[in-house]
């Protein structure tokens, strides 16, 4: 119904406009004006009025300006479907571009380079040539936006046709300062695909950021409009000046962009700035003082999709440099009004600039927004509060705060915290009595999403010794076992009764059997699996298998940093742009390989907690994921410690520390746990933990020195840089005697080699070791040693790497007794 | 890359498409409808402005009852697109005499895809400036229907001299009978106060608003009482506390018409200013800011149906002076049933579409204490919340004659080589931006 009549419509419209095709009557001009207006507003609508086509064009021939633009829209909208009737429009157009009137040149000009028709290509180059070299600059702006359009056509008539070359002429020479810019816009594009194609014109792009082009740009910058501004900068942001004086000089010029009301203009006028000073560290510190002001004043000026898009690049600002902005907390208080996307990123900010001087401030203001409103933005406050407990050293505070929240009785404040207290415990048990203490009053049946429910059952087998009603709280659970819809939560809970019936056993024997039970019957196959793996290794012995449910654990010290600080630095070349939007480089978003379906994957502002909290729930993975890299993540801590700037946080220090030898708490632990329950390996251990430092060995060749000192950065690039001397396998006498690394660290410590990491999971231990020859002067001599021990057959192999190669069968000597008297002692 | 729009598009509410202007072809044509089914119905619409869909990107910002959505498929300047939509809107806002709606948007959409075309060029922005625009694209909108003669749209043969000329914001040849220059100082003042009465955060963001009624091409200095000593972090700190008359302001931004590098050298703002009405600068202050209100709250709950609040508010300017619509919202609980009120001035009500009790004064004297008093009854609710989250009590005024920071036009100097007379008029006027206080 509604298609005849729009049908009807058309063919009405159809000889109406042929009528007055040759009409000159008076008046004449207004019908057609209405007429073309409908024509218009069905094609926006989007229904396809292309069959007017001819009848268009036959009204065209109009001296009225307005006519002609509406003429021209229409054109440009159908030409590409109908490119044989397109030609009927090129005569028009071509006699238009000879007008005496610019603005029509113009307009006839920028119209028939948007026709995108194939084969009318041969049409554009004349009136192109012709308009680059017109007296109008608004002709030349439209024809050098037209080279670029005709380029997009066909690539290969543009080049043939040299207007490259031509641009590059005006982009030097034009008196108009819009012609420069166009010409700009259309070389960036054109070199960059050329680039793409071929690789000779790479060339031709660097040509645009060389130092004649870049100074003749900069000195006329307060010719161009602001948005030719915008071009200008990011042009002059790739420009790579070759010493600090021409760095300082540009800035100079530059340095009043700052203050230009255009926001657009202020940030590409920053991203000039943070690149130019990107070799000098110190210079680049004074930068953001000096945007800091600008980016804040953005922050607040303007709609709110504007001030999203200032605050996504301050947030990145924030990551790189949270030292600087630590006294701006205040800004990054959130309002009421806030939208929750600005929001979130406040929130991200006020974790990244916590420091020891306004932590207790923010932390008090993260805590009013756990009690707000919108959840989950009361979610997200919560989290930053774990986060700020995990960065930093002093969390005497957090932890009582965090405990106070359980106190709340809300069911997404509880989930929330439980999940951070988990994370806390694993990185500070010393807390532990504290927590627990609050964490058993919270009734299981108030927790019901599954990560806070993983987290509860987690603590429940972790600290079974401190909750007394443990067991009970978990029989329920099995109980539930068939209710419970989350794999996640029924995997943790296998985990958790097994360990549990390793330290209370006659309690919790019944619930294992029933657990296991329907483990084994559970539709999951991980759940299945686990089930059965446990199963199996109870089978073995319980020894066997509590060694493998439930090993020593040590404090965790750094979790795993979603996005590595080389992603970051990618997104900082690309500052000013979507990339800092989405806090993805933009080949993520942009390849086709790295793209998601069409469907809403994308959520821009997902906290990296989330991605991280699903890799925690499986504990024994994470010590995995340590072990991988042992070297990598030490550096990657030494990275992110001088990214905090001068390294006045308290939380690096410790932390290393706490990598290489157990946290004060760990080997309490240990024993409280092997002194109840298990027999002869443990309390080897035990006895190991206690011996008197054994008298270091000297053999006459070789003397080490007592305490070598060397830190991780430098063993990294040292192993990376040296070959392998030699390599020393080894078997232990009492392989047994290792259900941990520490007793062998001691050990190696005693005699003088010093361990940089190590990590592993019984029976298999890698450790990186390192020694000093004693007399040699402070950064040589050393001896770097990976060693891999296999602690159930006891065999171990050894690749030493040396400063000095000569020394290296010495000190090969020197380890394997070194190692012989661990077994034998 | 700067912006290189793909498409811009208009929509209503509804999602039905108002404007549609491709600017180049590397998106489909169906893009808009992925913005319809991925976003506008969905219940993120409104949850970031940003989004990414099958590789292109959707920014949209909502103005009125139209979203402006563009799509980019390249790594675009995000900060530049939403800046360049804002522009636009406030172009075709001078262009319709006032409102951006649907209305005006479907009776002038000949016009608007006239602007789109000559605002941007293959994506790339070109000239947003109304003024040069209005000597081109001279249609005429809704306010003079067409059955006038068409007019002469040729351009004076000066005007694309301008389109693209240096001092693109002023036309020469301007000649008014009466030469007269309005300034307008805006300030809005953010407050957020803790519960204990201690001020967490505050800051003023203020405008200068101009409106130039002047003849020929004008060399104008305005002269305020500031220190602008565009502070190093160090003076800041080494700087006596604020004696009286000098504001230090912490950033300030510019009309393009500004001589930057004057101002960087003299410290003097000297301009020549478009015709019309423009934003001569903006500045931001946090250091010595007069609150024009204080408000002392006090919210008991009693038992678990009735509340009792009690909220008083003083106003600290000059007696002399007053305040206008003045609107405090206190919030209370969702179940809450009535309220009874006793006011010292003003009225007030329990609005429960805000779940807030409003109390509005119209006038507010400087120098005054009032006082709303509430009895506030619950009902009483079968889910047992433990505790109800208080949302801050938000304040609305407008305090004409005062500023927060305490800025002054010392002098504004007009200098024309004819050397007529010029009549200046300089208004001040404080809002609350967002005044928040804790209870």
């Amino acid at each position: 119904m509604n298609a005849d009549n729009r049908k009807g419509e058309l063919v009405e419209l159809k000889n109406q406009l042929r009528q007055l095709a040759g009409s000159r009557a008076p008046g004449v001009e207004d019908v057609k004006r209405e007429l073309y207006k409908k024509v218009i507003s069905y094609m926006t609508i989007g229904i396809d009025v292309s069959s007017l086509f001819s009848e268009m064009v036959m009204c065209s021939a109009t001296s009225d300006l307005v006519l002609k633009k509406m003429c021209y829209l229409y054109v440009g909208n159908y030409a590409r479907g109908h490119p044989d009737l397109a030609l009927l429009t090129i005569n028009f157009l071509q006699k238009d571009c000879h007008d005496e009137d610019p603005m029509i040149r113009g307009l006839a000009l920028r119209s028939l380079c948007s026709l995108r028709v194939m084969n009318l290509v041969e049409y554009l180059v004349g009136p192109l040539h012709a308009g680059l070299k017109d007296s109008n600059g608004y002709v030349r702006t439209v024809a050098a936006m037209g080279v670029l359009k005709l380029y997009h056509i066909s690539p290969s008539s543009c080049t043939d046709n040299d207007f490259p070359a031509m641009l590059k002429t005006q982009l030097l020479q034009d008196s108009d300062a819009q012609v420069v810019a166009n010409c700009l816009c259309a070389l960036q594009e054109i070199y960059l695909a050329e680039a793409s194609r071929s690789d000779g014109s790479l060339k031709d792009r660097d040509s645009l950021y060389t130092t004649s082009v870049i100074y003749l740009l900069i000195n006329r910058i307060k010719d161009f409009s602001e948005w030719a501004q915008c071009l200008v900068l990011d042009v002059v942001s790739k420009y790579v000046s070759s010493n600090p004086e021409e760095s300082f000089k540009m800035m100079d010029i530059l340095e009043d962009r700052l203050q230009h009301a255009n926001s657009a203009v202020v940030l590409a006028t920053i991203k000039v700035f943070l690149h130019l000073t990107l070799s000098m560290a110190d210079i680049h510190q004074q930068v953001y003082e000096r945007i800091k002001a600008p980016l804040l004043t953005l922050v607040s000026s303007g709609s709110v999709e504007q001030s999203y898009a200032v605050i996504s690049h301050l947030h990145l600002l924030v990551l790189r440099a949270p030292t600087v902005f630590a006294s701006e907390y205040k800004h990054f208080y959130c309002r009421y009004s806030d939208p929750s996307y600005v929001k979130k990123l406040k929130l991200e900010m006020l974790t990244a600039i916590a420091n020891e001087s306004n932590t207790y401030e923010i932390v008090t203001e993260l805590c009013e927004y756990a009690a707000n409103v919108d959840v989950a933005i009361a979610r997200e406050s919560i989290r930053a509060v774990g986060k700020i407990a995990l960065q930093q050293y002093d969390v005497n505070a957090i932890v009582d705060r965090l405990l106070q929240f359980l106190e709340m009785e809300k069911d997404y404040v509880t989930a929330e915290t439980l999940v951070l207290v988990k994370d806390l415990l694993r990185k500070y048990p010393q807390w532990s009595h504290d927590c627990i203490a609050v964490v058993g009053n919270v009734s299981s049946k108030s927790v019901t999403e599954p990560k806070a429910k993983a987290a509860l059952v987690w603590m429940l087998g972790e600290y079974a010794y401190d909750m007394l009603d443990a067991p009970y709280v978990l029989e329920g659970f099995v109980e539930n076992w068939a209710e419970e819809e989350s794999a996640e939560v029924r995997l943790e809970l296998l985990t958790a009764v097994t360990k549990i019936f390793f330290k209370r056993p006659p309690e919790s024997i019944k619930m294992l059997g029933a657990a296991l039970a329907a483990g084994l019957a559970d539709a999951h196959q991980d759940v299945h699996d686990r089930a059965l793996l446990y199963y199996r290794l109870l089978q073995q012995g319980v020894e066997i298998a509590e060694r493998v449910v439930n090993p020593p654990k040590q404090a965790v010290s750094v979790f795993a940093d979603t996005q590595s600080s080389e992603i970051r630095d990618r997104i900082f070349d690309e500052f000013n742009s979507l990339a800092v939007v989405y806090q993805e480089p933009s080949y993520m978003f942009l390849d086709k390989e790295h793209r998601g379906p069409i469907e809403l994957t994308e959520d821009t502002g997902i906290l990296p907690m989330d991605s991280k909290l699903s890799n925690d729930v499986l504990p024994s993975q994470h010590v995995e994921a340590n072990d991988n890299d042992l070297l990598l993540s030490a550096s990657e801590r030494e990275e992110s410690r001088g990214g905090v700037g001068n390294g006045s946080y308290a939380y690096s220090g410790p932390d290393l520390s706490g990598f290489d030898t157990p946290s004060p708490a760990a080997p309490s632990n240990n024993a409280s746990l092997s002194s109840t329950s298990h027999t002869s390996p443990a309390i080897d251990d035990l006895l190991g933990l206690t011996f008197p430092a054994a008298p270091v060995p000297t053999s006459p060749s070789l003397k080490l020195k007592p305490k070598p000192l060397l830190d991780p950065a430098t063993f990294q690039r040292k192993w990376s840089q040296l070959t392998i001397a030699s390599t020393l396998d080894h078997t232990l006498s009492q392989p047994a005697a290792l259900p941990s690394p520490q007793p062998l660290l001691r050990h190696m410590q005693a005699h003088s080699i010093e361990c940089m990491a190590s990590g592993g999971q019984a029976p298999k231990f890698k450790f990186f070791f390192f020694a000093q020859v004693a007399d040699s002067p402070p950064s040589t001599g050393f001896f770097l040693v990976e060693f891999v021990v296999n602690t159930s057959s006891g065999i171990s192999q050894a690749k030493v790497k040396a400063d000095n190669a000569d020394l290296v069968p010495a000190f090969g000597d020197l380890f394997v007794s070194t190692l012989r008297k661990f077994g034998s002692s | 890359m700067p912006v290189a729009a793909s498409a811009i598009y208009f929509l209503n509410l509804r999602g039905d498409v108002l404007i549609n202007r491709m600017y180049r072809d590397d998106v489909g044509g169906n893009m808009v409808d992925a913005f319809r089914t991925h976003i506008m119905q969905t219940k993120d619409l409104g949850t970031c402005p940003v989004r990414q869909i099958g590789g292109c990107s959707f920014l949209y910002m909502r103005i009125s009852n139209v979203y402006i959505v563009t799509v980019v498929s390249t790594n675009a300047n995000a900060a530049c697109a939403f800046k360049f939509v804002v522009e636009a809107v406030a172009l075709f806002k001078s262009y319709f005499g006032g409102a951006f709606d649907e209305d005006a948007i479907r009776n002038n959409f000949v016009l608007i895809y006239e602007l789109l075309d000559e605002i941007m060029d293959f994506g790339y922005p070109q000239n947003l400036s109304p003024e040069i625009l209005k000597l081109y694209i001279t249609q005429e909108g809704v306010r003079s229907p067409f059955s006038s003669k068409p007019q002469d749209s040729r351009p004076p043969a000066n005007a694309t001299l301008q389109v693209t000329g240096a001092v693109g914001w002023r036309r020469e040849g301007l000649v008014y009978k009466k030469n007269e220059v309005f300034l307008d100082i805006v300030e809005s003042v953010n407050l957020l106060m803790s519960q204990k009465g201690t001020t967490l955060r505050c800051d003023v963001t203020g405008k200068i608003l101009m409106k130039c009624f002047l003849s020929g091409m004008p060399d104008l200095k305005l002269g305020l009482n500031d220190k602008i000593g565009l502070e190093k972090e160090a003076q800041v700190k080494a700087r006596p506390s604020r004696s009286g008359k000098t504001i230090e302001l912490d950033d300030v931004t510019f009309h393009q018409c500004v001589n930057l590098t004057r101002f960087n050298t003299e410290k003097t703002v000297s301009f020549v200013p478009p015709d019309g009405e423009f934003e001569l600068m903006k500045y931001r202050i946090t250091e010595g800011i007069n609150l024009p209100f204080r408000v002392l709250p006090s919210i008991k709950e009693l038992g678990r149906t009735r509340m009792e609040v009690n909220v008083k508010v003083k106003s600290v300017f000059g007696a002399k002076m007053f305040a206008l619509g003045v609107v405090v919202k206190v919030p209370v609980p969702k179940n809450t049933a009535k309220a009874n009120f006793q006011v010292t001035s003003g009225k007030a009500k329990y609005n429960a579409a805000l779940d807030c009790l409003v109390w509005k004064v119209r006038k507010f004297p400087g120098q005054t204490e009032l006082t709303m008093s509430a009895e506030v009854e619950l009902i009483s609710t079968m889910v047992e919340k433990k505790s109800w989250t208080r949302p801050p009590i938000q304040m609305e005024f407008q305090v004409p004659m005062f500023t927060a920071s305490g800025l002054r036009v010392r002098f504004l100097k007009v200098w024309e080589k004819s050397g007529y007379n010029t009549v200046e008029w300089v208004r001040y006027i404080t809002r609350a931006g967002s005044y928040e206080i804790r209870c």
